[in-house]
């Protein structure tokens, strides 16, 4: 099962948000966009949640994913809404609504719960608020609640952003738990040498086109990332054959 | 949270929903009973439900069409209110908002006031549907002005503000035209259930019952409207269509309310918290809980109304207030110290 997008077009209003995207996206891959600000990732997300009309299909078996995929997509949004008064056990069980039925906990839903809150090391704290819940305990937070879901495709949106490196690397190593059930994974990042360590793709966008889409080794190497960013990045490579992608010292400040 | 073979505790246990209607139960028998003429409990559970030894003659009309009726619009309209602030607090992401929020408190003051100010007499019979349709009138007007179709909850509310805020001034210009209406109309704004009759309570029941059936078919994926809408949808619900919902809903049956007694203020907020604040959940899956404790709330309040000054009656507004606002405070102060 692959995602096919054919020519993908979203407006608001006069602004052209995404401009004409085609692409493939493989299933139970991990697929990251990456791009500047303004390139149009979230909004990519969401007219693959079907949040965002669009012109154009995005397509999986020839149905539109929004449809096809209604009821098993898992959206992590970047600026979530956080409930105040509810419990992190609340929050999680949250994701089994569409498989219960709205507000029914049966023993299964419960035990896959304790299981995810376990995988997710937020055994222990199911008790305590969400809203009182550190940067990265709350992605954690919102990707058992993904988990929760079983989905078949995940979308989230800057999945990493505002969290130290260490949490950083817990919250990807936790992605890539969904990446082991078979989830077809798509986030946006904005940290492409963490993107290449984790996606085994990456899309280019910039100013709602696709500029490169491919296998992340391949990509990052590419001129179009740097163009992406107006040649104001620089990739090096490590000893151990890794990746690394900075910002270029400005040289005319 | 207490894990059970592997597995997390469940979130709503319904036993507090069985324990909050068993209040409401023993509230309401004491209300009937409880008054100028104090009946015997028993007696007055005999003649509710028809059984031999129940009262007769003057006690029997004194249940059955003064207190009874009176009881039964307390239940109503203290669930309609109570159920209706704890949705708008969801929808909204608002603790504070209550079931006035969007003009209806306003809407029915300028409907009621109109009633009032008429030179036409007939028209202060017909005060309720005045009310009812100002109150309603008021809500839509916010939903037409705030356009994009509910996209936004805060542009709703802020169009309820100003809608609430221009249904009073056109309230008080009349007043100020008609400077003996004040007392009525003040005297209304204070709310009672001194108007409670048998068919007071029929057309109001319809009303809310057709709202709290709607609400409480929806109160389990309200949870969702806690979230932001792309992660609502996510979870399976259309967050738009569920808003409009809820809030068509809620205002029916606060309409109703303020139209068959006025406007009785603090059950919207205090008795959400308050069951909130006692179980600590937020769940929605609460909502009928509220609604019991909603119910009871008011009628323990209107008893305290006829009672305190007997023979004279308190507005049940200052009750409400006087009991409920120090009670929410220790309630908050609790939640505090848990949360903490």
């Amino acid at each position: 099962m692959s995602i096919i997008v054919t020519d993908l077009t979203v407006r608001y209003g006069e602004k052209i948000v995404l401009n004409d995207i085609s692409l493939e996206i493989e299933s139970k891959r991990w697929t990251c966009l990456v791009g500047p600000n303004g390139a149009g990732k979230t909004t990519f997300l969401k007219a693959l949640l079907g949040m965002a009309p669009y012109a154009g299909s995005i397509q999986d078996k020839g149905v539109e994913v929004f449809k096809s995929h209604k009821r098993n997509v898992a959206f992590v949004p970047q600026h979530p809404q956080i409930p105040q008064g509810m419990t992190v056990a609340e929050y999680v069980m949250l994701g089994r609504s569409k498989r219960d039925g709205w507000g029914n906990e049966s023993l299964a839903s419960r035990s896959f719960v304790h299981k995810v809150l376990t995988q997710t090391h937020l055994f222990g704290m199911q008790s305590n608020l969400v809203s009182q819940l550190s940067g990265g305990e709350m992605q954690r937070a919102l990707i058992a609640r993904a988990l929760a879901q079983e989905p078949e495709l995940i979308l989230l949106d800057e999945p990493t952003s505002a969290l130290d490196l260490h949490h950083q690397i817990s919250v990807l190593n936790n992605i890539e738990l969904l990446k082991e059930e078979g989830v077809t994974i798509i986030s946006t990042m904005h940290d492409i040498t963490l993107a290449a360590m984790f996606a085994e793709r990456i899309v280019v966008m910039k100013e709602g086109k696709v500029l490169l889409s491919g296998v992340s080794q391949e990509v990052i190497h590419s001129p179009e990332l740097k163009r992406a960013f107006d040649n104001r990045i620089d990739v090096y490579t490590l000893d151990s054959g890794r990746p690394v992608i900075v910002a270029s010292k400005e040289k005319h400040l | 949270m207490i894990t059970e073979h592997g597995a997390i505790a469940k979130i709503w246990n319904w036993r507090i929903t069985v324990f909050a209607t068993l209040i409401l139960l023993a509230v309401a028998i004491a209300a009937v009973s409880f008054g100028p003429i104090s009946i015997n409990f028993f007696k007055v559970f005999k003649t509710l439900f028809d059984l031999p030894g129940g009262s007769t003659g003057q006690d029997r009309t004194v249940i059955m069409e003064l207190r009874l009726p009176r009881v039964v619009l307390g239940i109503l309209v203290g669930s309609a209110l109570a159920t209706s602030g704890a949705v708008y607090q969801t929808v909204f992401h608002n603790p504070l908002a209550d079931p006035y929020l969007l003009g209806a408190a306003s809407g029915a003051g300028l409907g009621a006031t109109i009633a009032l100010t008429s030179t036409n007499h007939n028209l202060y019979g017909a005060l309720p549907i005045f009310a009812f349709m100002g109150g309603v009138l008021a809500v839509f007007t916010s939903f037409i002005i705030s356009g994009k179709f509910f996209a936004d909850p805060n542009s709703l509310l802020l169009s309820g503000i100003a809608v609430g805020s221009f249904a009073t001034a056109i309230q008080t210009y009349l007043q100020q035209r008609h400077s003996a209406s004040l007392r009525p109309v003040y005297s209304w704004i204070l709310g009672d259930l001194t108007s409670a009759s048998w068919s007071v309570v029929a057309w109001s029941s319809v009303y809310i019952a057709i709202a709290l059936i709607i609400l409480f078919s929806v109160a389990k994926q309200l949870d969702g409207l806690m979230l932001s809408d792309e992660e609502a949808y996510s979870l399976g619900i259309n967050p738009k269509r569920l808003r409009i919902i809820a809030v068509a809903a809620a205002t029916l049956a606060t309409a109703t309310a303020v139209s068959a007694s006025g406007l009785i203020g603090f059950v919207g907020i205090v008795v959400p918290h308050l069951v909130r604040g006692l179980t600590h959940r937020v769940t929605n899956r609460s909502l009928i809980t509220i609604a019991m404790a909603g119910a009871a709330f008011l009628v323990l309040a209107d008893l305290g109304a006829r009672t305190l000054l007997s023979p004279a009656e308190l507005p049940i507004g200052v009750i409400t207030a006087f009991v409920g606002a120090p009670f929410f405070l220790v309630v908050l102060r609790n939640r505090r110290k848990v949360t903490q």
